[in-house]
C-alpha cells in the first residue's frame, strides 16, 4: 500500500494568509477575531467574527471583490466563484508554490482534488431572490455554480485544469476531514498520485448568522475571550471562514520529485453517534469509535500520540463529549498526550475546519512546537485529568491526532507522524 | 421591462418608441447595469432609450461586449471589423454570451431568446441582429464560416486553381483568407527569382469568394439554387493594385454585392494585408443561372440527417453546454 504525505499547504484564515504569519500566530497564541460590522445591530446577539484581512468579498458581484495584489485572477476565473472559492484559490497558488509543483504536475489523470464547503448562502439567496422577482431570462447563468454546495470543486476543478478524481465533501464540520480521509485512500489504493484537498467556507454573514438561530455561537462581545474551548465559561463558537489546501503526494511521487514532505498521513477512522441530527452524544462515543479505529487501522497505540487536535469549538456540550472520548481513548491506558484546540484562535471553521486543523499540525511538525489551548481561564471540571496544554510547548510532536465531528454525529480521526 | 420580460422571446416586434418615456429612475438604473462599460457606452444607452434611435445600438452593444472581454484582449475590439468572432479571436465563452446578452437586454429593453442566440459568431452578426431586433426587421441569416473541406466541395474552381483557405458567408457579402505559400505553381516564372503574387490571380480570389457567396449566401427563389457550373466572369472595373503581395503574406479578402438580376450579379471586392489595402475592385460581374435544387440529405457521421448550420463545421457558439 502507497504511503502518503503531506508536501504542500496554502492558508487564508483568520490567524493569516500564508504559512509563516500563521506559524507564527499559532505558536504565539495570537487569535484572528474582531467585532464584526455587519453584526452589530440591536437584533443580533453575537458580535464577534475570525475574519479573513486582506479581501474584500461582501457584495454578491465578484467583480467588485478584492483580494491581496500577488494573486493574479481573471474576471472568468472569480465569476463563477462563491467568497471561499476565492480564498481557497489563493490557498491553491501557495500550496501549488510550497509543494513545488509544476503545470504538468497538477493536470494529469493521477492527480486528483477533493473539497469540502458548505456552499454560499449569500449568493445562493441572492441569485434566487432574483430568479423568484425577475425571472429567469434576467439571472445569471453562473448563479448555480457559484452558489450550491460544489461551487469550490467545481471551480478550481476547472480553474486549475484537474484531471483526475474530484469530489466534494459535505458531512458538515467534519466535510473537509472526510475529504482528506478519501484523498488518502485514492492515494493508498494506487488510484491517484497526488491529491489536493480543499476546505473553504464564505465566513461572512449569511454563512455564520443560522448558527445564531441554533443558539451555538457565542455572545460574547470581547474578542479576546469569545473563542475558549474546555474553558468552563465557554459559551459557544465563534465562526470563520477562509480557504485551505493540503497536498498530499504518494511515496513514490515524493520520492520522484525529490521533495521533503511535512509529515506522513498515516491512516484515519470514523464513526458515527448514531444518536441526534444536531447535538453530539454526551459520552462522546462517535468520537471515541472513530479514534480507536484510527489508532487500530494505523497499529498506532494510544500511548505513543503525542499531540491532540481537538475538534472542541467551544460549544458547552460539545467540549465535554469529546473531552469524554478524550479520556476513554488515552486516560484507560495512562496515556496523556498534550490536547489544545486551535478554534480558540481561529474560530470554527465549519466545512473548513478539518483541513485547516490538520494544516496546523503539519506546520507545526515541521517549526517543531505545539500550540497551547488559549483562552483557558478555569478549565471545565469536566475536562479535568486530561493533558489540555495552557501554552504553547516547544518541540515536533511525532505522532498526532487530528479529530473532527460534524451533524449527524458524524466524526473523522486522522493521524499524522513525523518523518 | 416586465411585460416584455414576459413575452416570449419569438416576438420580434419594433421598439416601442415613446411607450416609455425614459426616467430618472431609470437613468440610475441604467448607470448601474453600465458601472463598467466606457462612459461613451453609458452616453450612448442614454441616448438610445431617450430617442429609440438605433443608429446608437452599435456604440452600446461593442461597448457591452468589450467590457466582457478579458482587457489584453479589448485592444482587438478597437479596431474590430464586423468579421472579429467572439469565441476564436476575442475569447468569449457561450456563458460569458449570456451576461452579454442578459446585459444587452437589459439596457436596451429588448427579450432575445436562447434559439437566436446560437447563430451570433461574429462581432457584425450581433450588431445586425441588435439592429434587426430593434427595427423590428427579419432576423438575418447567420454567418456561415467554411473551412476548406467545405469550399472545395461545392467550389467548381479545385486546386492548384482555388485561392482561398477559409472563408465566412452571410447574407450582407464574404469573407476569407489566402495565405501566399511560395509554392504556387506561376511564382515560379512571376517573376524570375522574385515571386510576386500577380494582381490578375489576387483578381481571380475574388471572382472566388464571390463565387462562393452566389453558392452559399446568395438569396434564391424557392424550388431553386444557383448551378455551380452556371457561375463565369464576365467583367470588371476599378480595379487598382496597392501594394505588392509575396509569399508570407496573409490576403484577407472581402466582397459585397452590388447588384444581382438573372443572369448578372455585380460585387465590390477588396484584399488587404493587415491593415494595408493590397487591392480594390469597385466592380466585379459574374453571370450564373438558377437550377432545380436539390434537398439530398447530408452523411454526418455515417447518420443521414438533414442540411443544419451545423453541417459547416463549426460548434454553434451557444450551445450552452452545462455539465449538470
Amino acid at each position: 500500500m502507497p504511503r502518503v504525505f503531506i508536501t504542500g499547504l496554502g492558508f487564508v484564515t483568520s490567524i493569516g494568509n500564508d504559512a509563516a504569519t500563521v506559524a507564527g500566530n499559532l505558536r504565539a497564541l495570537r487569535h484572528g477575531f474582531e467585532i464584526y460590522p455587519p453584526f452589530q445591530k440591536p437584533d443580533i446577539a453575537c458580535k464577534v467574527v475570525g475574519t479573513i484581512k486582506g479581501f474584500f468579498t461582501d457584495s454578491v458581484d465578484p467583480e467588485d471583490w478584492t483580494w491581496p495584489p500577488a494573486y493574479e485572477i481573471k474576471r472568468e476565473t472569480i465569476r463563477s466563484m462563491a467568497p471561499h472559492g476565492l480564498f481557497a484559490h489563493c490557498a491553491f497558488l501557495q500550496a501549488i508554490a510550497d509543494a513545488r509543483l509544476d503545470e504538468a504536475d497538477i493536470s494529469n489523470r493521477s492527480t486528483g482534488l477533493f473539497a469540502a464547503s458548505a456552499g454560499s448562502p449569500m449568493l445562493t439567496y441572492y441569485h434566487h431572490d432574483r430568479l423568484l422577482k425577475l425571472g429567469p431570462s434576467r439571472s445569471s447563468p453562473l448563479g448555480i455554480v457559484a452558489s450550491i454546495v460544489g461551487t469550490l470543486n467545481f471551480n478550481l476543478v476547472a480553474a486549475f485544469r484537474i484531471q483526475g478524481a474530484s469530489t466534494g465533501f459535505s458531512s458538515a464540520c467534519a466535510s473537509s476531514a472526510h475529504a482528506m480521509a478519501y484523498a488518502f485512500e485514492e492515494i493508498s489504493l494506487g488510484r491517484q498520485g497526488r491529491m489536493f484537498v480543499v476546505g473553504g467556507e464564505d465566513g461572512n454573514r449569511d454563512a455564520i448568522l443560522p448558527f445564531a438561530g441554533m443558539r451555538t455561537l457565542s455572545l460574547q462581545t470581547d474578542p479576546d475571550i469569545a473563542s475558549r474551548p474546555f474553558d468552563a465559561a465557554r459559551d459557544g463558537f465563534v465562526g470563520t471562514g477562509g480557504g485551505v489546501v493540503v497536498v498530499l503526494e504518494s511515496e513514490a511521487e515524493v520520492a520522484r520529485r525529490g521533495v521533503a514532505p511535512y509529515c506522513e498521513l498515516v491512516g484515519w477512522g470514523q464513526a458515527s453517534d448514531g444518536y441526534n441530527v444536531a447535538i453530539s452524544h454526551p459520552d462522546g462515543t462517535g468520537s471515541r469509535m472513530a479514534m480507536e479505529n484510527a489508532l487500530a487501522s494505523t497499529g498506532i497505540a494510544a500511548a505513543d500520540v503525542d499531540y491532540v487536535n481537538a475538534h472542541a469549538t467551544s460549544t458547552l456540550i460539545g467540549d465535554v463529549s469529546e473531552a469524554r472520548a478524550l479520556k476513554s481513548v488515552f486516560g484507560a491506558n495512562g496515556a496523556g498526550p498534550p490536547i489544545s484546540s486551535t478554534k480558540a484562535l481561529t474560530g470554527h471553521g465549519l466545512s473548513l475546519a478539518g483541513v485547516m486543523e490538520a494544516g496546523f499540525c503539519a506546520l507545526a511538525m515541521r517549526e517543531a512546537f505545539i500550540p497551547g489551548s488559549a483562552h483557558i481561564s478555569n478549565l471545565d471540571p469536566a475536562c479535568e485529568g486530561l493533558n489540555i496544554i495552557r501554552s504553547t510547548i516547544a518541540g515536533a510532536p511525532r505522532t498526532v491526532l487530528k479529530n473532527s465531528s460534524g451533524f449527524g454525529g458524524a466524526n473523522v480521526a486522522i493521524i499524522l507522524r513525523g518523518t | 421591462m416586465s411585460e416584455i420580460a414576459q413575452s416570449p422571446g419569438s416576438s420580434n416586434k419594433p421598439f416601442p418608441l415613446g411607450a416609455k418615456p425614459f426616467a430618472p429612475d431609470d437613468e440610475a438604473a441604467l448607470r448601474e447595469a453600465l458601472k463598467r462599460c466606457s462612459p461613451s457606452t453609458f452616453e450612448a444607452a442614454v441616448q438610445f432609450r431617450k430617442t429609440g434611435n438605433a443608429d446608437h445600438m452599435p456604440a452600446v452593444v461593442i461597448g457591452v461586449i468589450e467590457r466582457f472581454v478579458e482587457p489584453d484582449l479589448r485592444a482587438k475590439l478597437k479596431d474590430a471589423d464586423d468579421d472579429l468572432r467572439l469565441i476564436e479571436d476575442l475569447g468569449i465563452d457561450s456563458l460569458t454570451m449570456m451576461e452579454i446578452v442578459i446585459l444587452v437586454e437589459d439596457v436596451l429593453q429588448l427579450t432575445i431568446s436562447n434559439d437566436e442566440l446560437r447563430n451570433l459568431r461574429t462581432v457584425g452578426d450581433v450588431k445586425t441582429f441588435i439592429d434587426c431586433k430593434i427595427r423590428g426587421l427579419p432576423l438575418p441569416r447567420p454567418t456561415k464560416f467554411l473551412p476548406i473541406e467545405h469550399i472545395g466541395a461545392v467550389m467548381p474552381v479545385q486546386p492548384p486553381f482555388l485561392f482561398l483557405n477559409e472563408a465566412s458567408v452571410s447574407s450582407t457579402g464574404a469573407n476569407g483568407k489566402y495565405k501566399i505559400t511560395g509554392q504556387e505553381f506561376f511564382l515560379q516564372g512571376h517573376f524570375k527569382d522574385n515571386p510576386v503574387m500577380p494582381a490578375s490571380i489576387m483578381l481571380e480570389a475574388l471572382g472566388q469568394l464571390a463565387v462562393l457567396f452566389l453558392l452559399e449566401g446568395a438569396p434564391t427563389e424557392p424550388g431553386k439554387a444557383i448551378g455551380a457550373n452556371t457561375i463565369y466572369f464576365t467583367g470588371c472595373e476599378g480595379v487598382r493594385a496597392h501594394r505588392m503581395c509575396k509569399p508570407g503574406d496573409l490576403l484577407t479578402l472581402s466582397i459585397k454585392p452590388k447588384r444581382m438580376k438573372m443572369p448578372l450579379a455585380t460585387f465590390e471586392g477588396a484584399i488587404r494585408v493587415g491593415q494595408e489595402k493590397a487591392v480594390i475592385a469597385e466592380d466585379i460581374t459574374l453571370t450564373f443561372a438558377y437550377v432545380e435544387s436539390v434537398v439530398a440529405p447530408a452523411v454526418v457521421n455515417g447518420a443521414a440527417q438533414p442540411l443544419s448550420e451545423s453541417e459547416n463545421g463549426a460548434n454553434p457558439p451557444l450551445r450552452v453546454a452545462i455539465n449538470a
